[in-house]
């Protein structure tokens, strides 16, 4: 194959964009391929697509901006609402940083090496079994746990911790698990050596040194939390997502923008606490998706993080008491999960899902739908990649220049990710025909926010002195940036894009819940059908879709890193 | 500063096992604090209903309802809003729900999955219930008497309600098929706005060339005068047809007495326009009085719900 040539003959250097270019070109034709034909399934090239009679709403919509609604009353709500939304992000981190932690050690490999004391890489079944068992949680996507969770429990609170905190806790484990594995082994080594058992030498001698990259991720989740809990919203769990969806109903827009100013505050809050945390860690990268085991910047983000362990323990004590009150807050009835009613209808819904729908018309029908959803995906992070790189650039923190440009792209990208999905395709769908479309614009939007400012941190981090050395040498400051700054940041850039393409795969079923086309659109058919065995064999399809997509990005970010 | 440096990593490591604890710690903690607010003799009897129109509006109705149903039976009413109208059969089969108030296609969705469960009672005007279908103004299309004048509607944009309305999605779409009118003759694909209140405002404001819905709904509306009729009229109302009902499930008598169901019967058939507070209740509902129904009633719409596909 191409691709395992192309790796053989990488050169050893730095990244640059020739050696970029030179490894990843059959990556970029295809990804090129890939978008066309998506542009073309998702009907960018059809007819039919934009309802002209939707406009007046639109302005309606806008011009409500200027009049949001602040009698007393709606403000206790939003506030009220907020509260919910928040408390459930908290008590749903906390179980999947549980079950991360605990998924995260058990499916690493210096565990299992560690309890072995072999060298080889020999790591066995049961590792192999919790990677694999954590894979299926993971491609499900809240929303649909959450769907699938109300038929079990009922209608409690409960619902939304477990829909939100089941998938992150996977999703958790996998970095938590890679976190630990590129943490450095020589303390360890040592106590392991030295005939301390392997739990104490994991508890002291590697613990500690993963701790600080540990806490910055759990936070950057935090952020994902919020965002997340604000869907599950949508769907009926109540809180900010519940409200904006009520008020979009009911068309009053002077509410909904009370609500999405909420949103705002909410995710913007999140997102500089985060950040600060992450600052004071000093692991300032968000997310560090594409990083070679042992690599430089891993190491020198942990070599410069030297928090004093005051500060860690304030924000760990802080970061506990939030969940009891979360959890007065909320009042989920913990007494559900074990109760004969839940195992009843869990057994009454597994009997009546069995056998999946296999039929031929349906099997035909879900590859088309897979192919369409698929298509969505390419599309939306083909839109929010192209307009992320863009607006990063503004968006990223520099010393020169005006500081108005930097405030207007961060502030645009903050309302583009703090508008949920699903209300982003309700909003498109006053405009546009139901149909894959809206749903891929709504979800290129949507990651076009969080994205643009995962973008906007590479450039914020990239080295600086090839720019000082051209605009010494007297370069422009445009063709500096061009020939320096840019082509420097687009492998971080791109091997983002290629993951949050992961994400917006997953995504697609949240805007089918709105009537916005693909798998989702015949999720929501078949859940209102109540046609078991058909919905089964959707969850097939979207696992297998899923699964395809994580391959293909893994294979795609390869090349580039 | 080796030794400092081992305190630290000390620390660390007690913060993890702290943070396991404090995440683990929680559920049996908080279990004991939703236990006082469900004991067993004092459950409520909770009602639901699926959103068909504004939430506000169903707030009002319902709350004046369960209030009255609480004088009337004596045990504690609550209205427990739901978002969408699959989320209500949920609700009603897993048992969050005691009693629902249905669209035809709902409430057969609703009996399938709950042995047992009975059609108790609806409106007078339920037994002969129509939709409407309207048109914005602006398109010049005109009210017409017979069926086939729905092929007036191709090549026009269209906007059903809910995807598991009966008024709003089910019965449409029956005699739109029965019109000879397939939904890809429509301009794009239809619409579900998710209520019959959104479809009047999106064909109102010429989101979508036509729509259909609820006519208790419309006729509500327009009487009340929150339609603009200079915009959106009436072009056509089908047959009649079962709609609405309350479906009651069949374990309350054990949780509320032998004969509550038929005490429940009582309560809705005494409702009297001639009472000031019952004729409140009464006009919210849009009827004249509750009548009796039965299973029976609905199985038209059950054999249309599979015709079309959603009933499996």
């Amino acid at each position: 194959m191409s691709a395992s040539s192309a790796t053989r003959h990488r050169p050893a250097l730095p990244l640059s964009l020739r050696s970029f270019f030179n490894g990843a070109r059959l990556v970029v034709l295809v990804t090129l391929l890939a978008i066309a034909w998506a542009t073309t399934q998702v009907g960018l090239l059809r007819g039919n697509l934009i309802n002209g009679g939707g406009w007046a709403l639109v302005q309606q919509f806008f011009a409500a901006a200027l009049r949001p609604e602040l009698s007393a009353d709606f403000l206790r709500l939003t506030l009220e609402s907020t509260l919910v939304t928040f408390a459930y992000a908290i008590c749903g981190l906390a179980l999947s940083l549980v079950i991360g932690l605990a998924g995260g050690l058990l499916s690493s490999e210096v565990w299992w090496l560690s309890h072995r004391r072999t060298s080889g890489s020999k790591l066995g079944a049961p590792w192999l079994a919790v990677r694999g068992g954590l894979a299926v949680p993971r491609a499900i996507h809240e929303v649909i746990w959450g769907l699938f969770l109300v038929k079990i429990l009922g209608l409690d609170p409960l619902v939304a911790i477990l829909a939100l905190g089941i998938p992150f806790g996977a999703i958790t484990a996998k970095v938590f698990s890679e976190i630990l594995d590129e943490t450095p082994r020589d303390a360890l080594r040592g106590l392991l050596n030295g005939g301390v058992p392997a739990g104490q030498a994991l508890l002291y001698g590697l613990l500690p040194r993963a701790f600080p990259n540990l806490l910055s991720y759990s936070f950057y989740r935090l952020e994902c939390a919020i965002r997340s809990a604000t869907v599950l919203g949508v769907i009926g769990a109540g809180g900010l997502g519940y409200q904006v969806l009520l008020s979009l109903q009911s068309l009053r827009y002077g509410e909904m923008w009370t609500l999405i100013a909420a949103l705002i505050a909410l995710s913007g809050a999140t997102d500089w606490l985060s950040a600060r945390v992450r600052q004071v860690l000093g692991a300032p990268t968000r997310l560090e998706v594409n990083l070679a085991p042992g690599c430089d910047a891993q190491a020198a983000a942990l070599a410069r993080a030297t928090p004093s362990s005051r500060t860690l323990l304030g924000l760990l004590v802080v970061g506990a008491a939030l969940v009891p009150l979360s959890l007065l807050y909320i009042r989920p009835d913990f007494g559900r999960l074990f109760s004969p009613r839940t195992q009843m209808l869990f057994g009454q819904m597994v009997r009546e899902m069995f056998p999946p729908d296999l039929s031929a018309e349906n099997m035909a029908s879900l590859l088309q739908l897979s192919l369409q959803t698929l298509a969505m995906s390419i599309f939306a992070i083909a839109v929010a990649g192209a307009f992320g790189i863009v607006l990063a650039q503004p968006a990223a923190r520099r010393a020169m220049g005006a500081r108005w440009p930097y405030w207007l792209a961060r502030g645009s990208l903050l309302f583009l990710r703090a508008i949920p999905a699903p209300v982003w395709a309700l909003l498109f769908l006053f405009v546009m025909f139901p149909g894959p479309l809206p749903g891929a614009l709504a979800i290129a939007v949507h990651n076009l926010g969080i994205l643009g400012r995962l973008i906007a941190e590479a450039v914020e981090n990239v080295d600086q002195r090839p720019m000082r050395v051209l605009r010494h040498g007297g370069t422009p400051p445009a063709h500096a940036f061009l020939y320096s700054t840019l082509p420097m940041t687009i492998p971080q850039s791109l091997a983002y894009i290629f993951y949050r393409w992961e994400v917006c795969a997953r995504e697609t079923v949240i805007v089918g819940f709105v009537g916005a086309g693909g798998l989702g659109r015949l999720l929501t058919e078949q859940l209102s059908s109540f046609d078991y065995p058909g919905l089964l064999s959707t969850l097939i399809a979207l696992f297998v879709l899923t699964f395809v997509v994580d391959v293909l990005s893994a294979a795609a970010r390869r090349p580039i890193r | 500063m080796f030794r400092s440096q081992q305190k630290t990593r000390l620390a660390l490591a007690l913060c993890i096992s702290a943070a396991v604890a404090a995440c683990a710690a929680p559920p049996p903690a908080a279990a004991p604090a939703s236990q006082p607010a469900a004991p067993a003799p004092t459950k409520p009897f909770v009602i639901s209903a699926i959103p068909d129109q504004d939430p506000e509006k169903l707030n009002r109705l319902y709350g004046k309802l369960a209030e009255y149903l609480k004088a009337e039976l004596g045990v504690e009413v609550v209205y427990k809003p739901v978002t969408d109208y699959t989320a209500v059969v949920n609700a009603f089969k897993t048992g969050d729900v005691d009693m629902a108030w249905f669209g035809g296609l709902t409430g057969v969705q609703a009996r399938l999955q709950v042995d047992g469960a009975q059609a108790i009672i609806q409106r007078d005007i339920d037994e002969k219930f129509r939709s409407v279908f309207i048109a914005n103004v602006a398109t010049g299309i005109q009210p017409f008497e017979d069926i086939s004048g729905l092929m007036g509607l191709k090549g026009r944009t269209f906007t059903f309600g809910s995807e598991s309305s009966t008024s709003g999605r089910l019965m449409p779409q029956f005699f739109m098929r029965q019109a000879g009118l397939s939904l890809s003759d429509l301009k794009g694909e239809p619409g579900f706005s998710g209520s019959h209140d959104k479809t009047i405002k999106l064909v109102e404001a010429g989101s979508y060339d036509a729509g259909a819905l609820n006519a208790q709904v419309w006729e509500a509306r327009v009487k009340s005068g929150e339609v603009d009729t200079s915009k959106v009229i009436v072009i056509w109302r089908t047959p009649p047809y079962y709609d609405y009902h309350w479906i009651v499930r069949p374990d309350v008598e054990q949780n509320f007495g032998a004969g509550f169901i038929g005490r429940v019967k009582q309560a809705f058939l005494a409702l009297d326009q001639a009472n000031p507070t019952h004729k409140e209740i009464l006009d919210l509902f849009g009827a004249q009085k509750f009548i009796e129904t039965k299973n029976e009633n609905y199985v038209d719409i059950e054999a249309i719900g599979r015709e079309i596909g959603k009933i499996k």
